[in-house]
């Protein structure tokens, strides 16, 4: 378990990167570092690539429309699948010489590590940035970075709480609460694990008493705390977020316990038609540019040593950043899930 | 007496010869011809349906991705069965898919069968119109239909419910419980039941009808002992394929079941599927128990079809009776009011709601009618993305060639198996009964495994999902239109031979005509279950052929409840215009009140 406290000093770097990050996009293509004009030249000739994420189409779409204003001359072909399922689809199209896929993008670690194989030597320019403890393969980037945070029906909820533990008391149930269920991937795994290792042994316990609604995955829960099916929920910030930016009735914060993180697994594959495309587009994510984007418009966070923005309402003095130790993420996985499930009383 | 000239006889008995000859070499050929038709409707159902399956059972006897990891190391093993058999929620997810589906049926018959009758046997006003509502809830997807009945009836949040309360009533519907999962089952595959018997009795000869009532027998009676016995084929098949069906949907289970804790088989081979890791075998082994218990359903509905003769369409021309309702005419038309209310107009309401409104959080009835909560947001959003119009196109290319390769491919294997002699017929009707009982999400993996090492580059084509739709949904199109076929009767083909036609010039002049409306039919259903199918599309979609279903579903995994509704609105009405067009192309035959042999 590792407790990444952000630091005052990596605060004040960050505020005034921050300052400066709405300048980011004006700045010219050459100024930023995203792989010289030779790989820009290459991908144009390219003209497009193709690419899998695990991540949701809207989410994608706005991402590539702000790299397509920087790179307007590559097109990019996205297929999305839910976690497993792109697994399949990426394991069995290897293996028949198939794989179309020009990049990678994959929300747990632990399902891309084994497949480390499959795709070529790639840093992004700016990869001494990046916080090395995050990294499972040299071949495999934390394009994306998300938080677990709390969430709330504004128009419902008067006596909102204000911590995980605030979770377990008994005034915010019977189904009050929506949960998303442990073995719905990556990211919720790792909020179990921040929930056992941080929050106590009996948390879910506790938590599980209130008995809350369980839901297959985020997305659902968040349309049903805006809807008001469920008043309060644990949820992906970036969820609620552009749902709180568009206006709905939902409030969010970071608990003061900790604020569990995932990183996501991208790389481009050795298979790639279109190679330049697809490390100028990775390039790109994983540049200052990229990231703030990702973090102002999408309320990501961020794997870089020091954010050079950060989500409204994140306090960097009183945010305590946790991620799990990966050795433990993939060690522990099977048995504490099969606990949950007991716990929750959810089937499998 | 006549002298015996051995010359002549010599000559005849040469002749003789060399037509027995010919006749022989004719015979021989015929027979060669039945042999190669069969084999070649086999060879074609071994590609599209035994070689998927068969990958299907190597996938639940191991533990192992056969494209993956080759076929020479398998360990075969029948734990994932034992692990299933044993496992009490799969027990629970069984009982809860045989109640839901079992109730769901038993009112998609009540309701199907109902308004068939008043379409084409009574004197109902408006019945063009009301013809047209019965078949609407089979354009809109399933997910579109939860989430339309979810807007409605949730019992915290649900419309119908704000309602309720604005007017001081205490009773909440829950459409998130067994009940409400069989309601929307019911109402919605309705309309497979509706048009098989609809068929029927339009195509029904009213002599037995006239026999019981000269005979003394009220209306009433006549309808329960002589109409609904003589389409028992079209009933039977109509329950079966609802029922089936219905086995094998996912999307209003994952919406109404899951806040209720009603799991059923289907949401607990998706939850295999996307968890972390995904369990394929676990899930092969539940789809095939699926399978055995579907097989079974298929086995009874054929001995029960196959005791009787339900041969009611012969050389003869008739007319369908119509019953005179006097006053009862306005409670028929009063129930297909409701109908169209419960089925179309509120679920449309809910979902036109949704796609408009920026928020679907409805504090109380007034905040329902506050208009500035509504925007186009959510189409400008839809039409932002350039995957839509894509998706679009590829749905109705896909959908199109299904429709007539599968159209034509399942005539073809319905005329042999109902028509013909020919030996391997049965086993032909029974390789492509197999794919009814295969759940979608679960066959998906099954044609990737089959197809993705194949030469030729079918694999990120649009014909992979075509071929996967043709197979997946040739039971249906088959048994659409076997109900057609089987109401012919032999004379009229025996007229044409009699004639001197041959058998493809009696299949193109008699055999089609009188089936046309069967034809078109089948064929518009293939197009609709094409263009709504998901399961098997996840896995064979690419970048260049992403289909409509796909992406609604990342809409709505994405939790974009606003979005999703505008994308179903725009493809229910792309739906209703293409049926709408089907519709006055087949206009002729479908209204016809004829009997179709006159």
């Amino acid at each position: 378990m590792t407790d990444f406290r952000i630091s005052r000093r990596q605060f004040a770097t960050g505020a005034a990167a921050g300052g400066a990050a709405a300048a980011l996009g004006l700045k010219p293509a050459e100024a930023q570092n995203f792989g010289g004009a030779e790989l820009i030249e290459a991908a144009k000739k390219e003209g497009k690539l193709i690419y899998y994420t695990a991540n949701f189409t809207e989410v994608e779409q706005e991402t590539i429309r702000a790299f397509n204003k920087r790179f307007p001359f590559v097109r990019i072909e996205l297929v999305r699948a839910p976690g497993g399922q792109l697994i399949t689809r990426v394991r069995t199209e290897a293996a028949a010489g198939k794989l179309t896929a020009d990049v990678i993008d994959h929300s747990d670690r632990a399902l891309m590590q084994p497949l480390e194989d499959l795709f070529q030597d790639y840093a992004p320019p700016n990869a001494a940035a990046y916080r090395e403890d995050v990294l499972i393969s040299k071949k495999l980037w934390p394009r994306i970075t998300v938080g677990w945070a709390i969430a709330y029906n504004a128009e419902l909820v008067k006596n909102p709480p204000k911590s995980w533990m605030d979770l377990t008391k008994p005034e915010y149930g019977p189904k009050l609460i929506g949960q998303v269920i442990a073995p719905s991937g990556g990211t919720t795994w790792t909020r179990v694990m921040f929930e056992r290792q941080v929050l106590g042994e009996d948390y879910h316990k506790k938590q599980a008493a209130t008995q809350p609604v369980l839901y297959p995955s985020g997305a659902p829960l968040s349309d049903a705390l805006v809807r008001g099916e469920v008043s309060i929920a644990p949820l992906l910030y970036n969820i609620c977020y552009v749902k709180k930016r568009d206006g709905a009735p939902v409030e969010i914060f970071f608990p003061p316990e900790g604020v569990p993180v995932n990183f996501f697994a991208s790389g481009v594959t050795k298979t790639a038609a279109n190679p330049n495309a697809g490390r100028l587009w990775l390039n790109w994510c994983m540049s200052d540019e990229g990231q703030a984007f990702m973090i102002k418009e999408q309320g990501n966070l961020t794997a870089l040593k020091t954010p050079p923005v950060y989500p409204p309402g994140w306090d960097p003095k009183a945010v305590k950043v946790w991620a799990p130790d990966f050795q433990q993420y993939v060690a522990l996985q099977k048995q504490w899930i099969e606990e949950w499930n007991k716990t929750y009383g959810y089937r499998q | 007496m006549a002298t015996f000239d051995s010359a002549a006889f010599a000559e005849h008995g040469a002749a003789w010869a060399t037509t027995r000859d010919t006749g022989e070499r004719a015979a021989r050929l015929r027979a060669a011809g039945r042999w190669l038709w069969s084999a070649g409707l086999m060879l074609i159902l071994a590609f599209l349906v035994l070689y998927p399956v068969a990958m299907l059972l190597l996938g639940a006897l191991t533990n192992t991705n056969p494209v993956v990891d080759g076929f020479g190391v398998f360990d075969l093993s029948p734990a994932n069965f034992v692990t299933v058999l044993s496992n009490p929620n799969v027990h629970l997810a069984l009982a809860n898919s045989l109640i839901a589906c079992g109730g769901g049926t038993a009112l998609a018959v009540l309701i199907g069968l109902t308004f068939s009758w008043v379409v084409v046997r009574t004197d109902t006003p408006c019945k063009r119109f009301i013809a047209a509502a019965s078949l609407i809830p089979l354009f809109v997807p399933p997910l579109v239909a939860a989430v339309a009945w979810a807007i409605l009836a949730s019992p915290k949040t649900g419309l119908l419910n704000s309602v309720l309360a604005g007017i001081g009533f205490n009773w909440r519907l829950n459409v998130y419980s067994m009940a409400g999962l069989i309601a929307i089952f019911g109402i919605y595959y309705a309309p497979y039941v509706y048009m098989f018997t609809a068929a029927a009795l339009r195509n029904m000869d009213p002599a037995l009808e006239e026999a019981a009532e000269i005979s003394g027998a009220s209306a009433f009676k006549t309808l329960i002992t002589v109409t609904f016995p003589l389409i028992a084929p079209a009933i039977i098949s109509g329950m079966l394929l609802s029922f089936i069906v219905m086995l094998g949907i996912y999307g209003i289970p994952a919406v109404l079941g899951t806040p209720g804790d009603v799991p059923v088989l289907t949401t607990y081979i998706f939850k295999l599927t996307a968890w972390t890791p995904p369990l394929y075998s676990t899930a092969a082994a539940v789809a095939l128990i699926l399978m055995v218990v579907t097989g079974l359903l298929v086995w009874l509905q054929q001995i029960v079809v196959s005791r009787r003769s339900y041969t009611t369409v012969a050389g003869k021309a008739f007319r369908p009776a119509v019953l005179r309702l006097g006053r009862w005419r306005y409670f028929t038309l009063g129930l297909a009011v409701a109908y169209l209310l419960i089925v179309v107009v509120l679920p449309t309401l809910a979902l036109i709601v949704a796609a408009f409104r920026k928020f679907m959080f409805i504090r109380n009835l007034q905040s329902l009618f506050d208009t500035r909560q509504y925007s186009l947001i959510h189409f400008e959003r839809l039409f932002d993305n350039p995957l839509v119009l894509r998706s679009i196109v590829n749905t109705m290319e896909v959908g199109l060639i299904t429709a007539l390769v599968g159209g034509v491919l399942a005539f073809a294997i319905g005329y042999t198996v109902n028509r013909t002699r020919l030996s391997g017929r049965r086993t032909i009707d029974v390789i492509s009964t197999l794919p009814v009982a295969i759940p979608g999400l679960v066959v998906g993996v099954a044609y990737l495994w089959a197809w993705i090492g194949l030469p030729g580059g079918l694999y990120g084509t649009i014909w992979i999902l075509a071929l996967a739709f043709i197979a997946r949904f040739m039971p249906d199109t088959v048994k659409a239109l076997s109900t057609s076929l089987m109401q012919i009767h032999r004379e009229l083909e025996e007229a044409a031979w009699i004639c001197g036609r041959g058998l493809l010039a009696t299949i193109r002049t008699v055999v089609l005509p009188l089936v046309r409306p069967g034809v078109i039919a089948a064929m518009t259903l293939l197009f609709i279950l094409a263009i709504r199918e998901l399961g098997s599309s996840l896995f064979l979609y690419t970048s260049n052929t992403m289909v409509m279903a796909v992406l609604l579903l990342d809409y709505y995994e994405g939790g974009n409840i606003g979005i999703t509704a505008a994308f179903s609105l725009v493809q229910t009405v792309l739906l209703a215009v293409l049926i709408g067009l089907a519709h006055w192309l087949s206009r002729g035959g479908t209204n016809s009140g004829v009997g179709q042999a006159g």
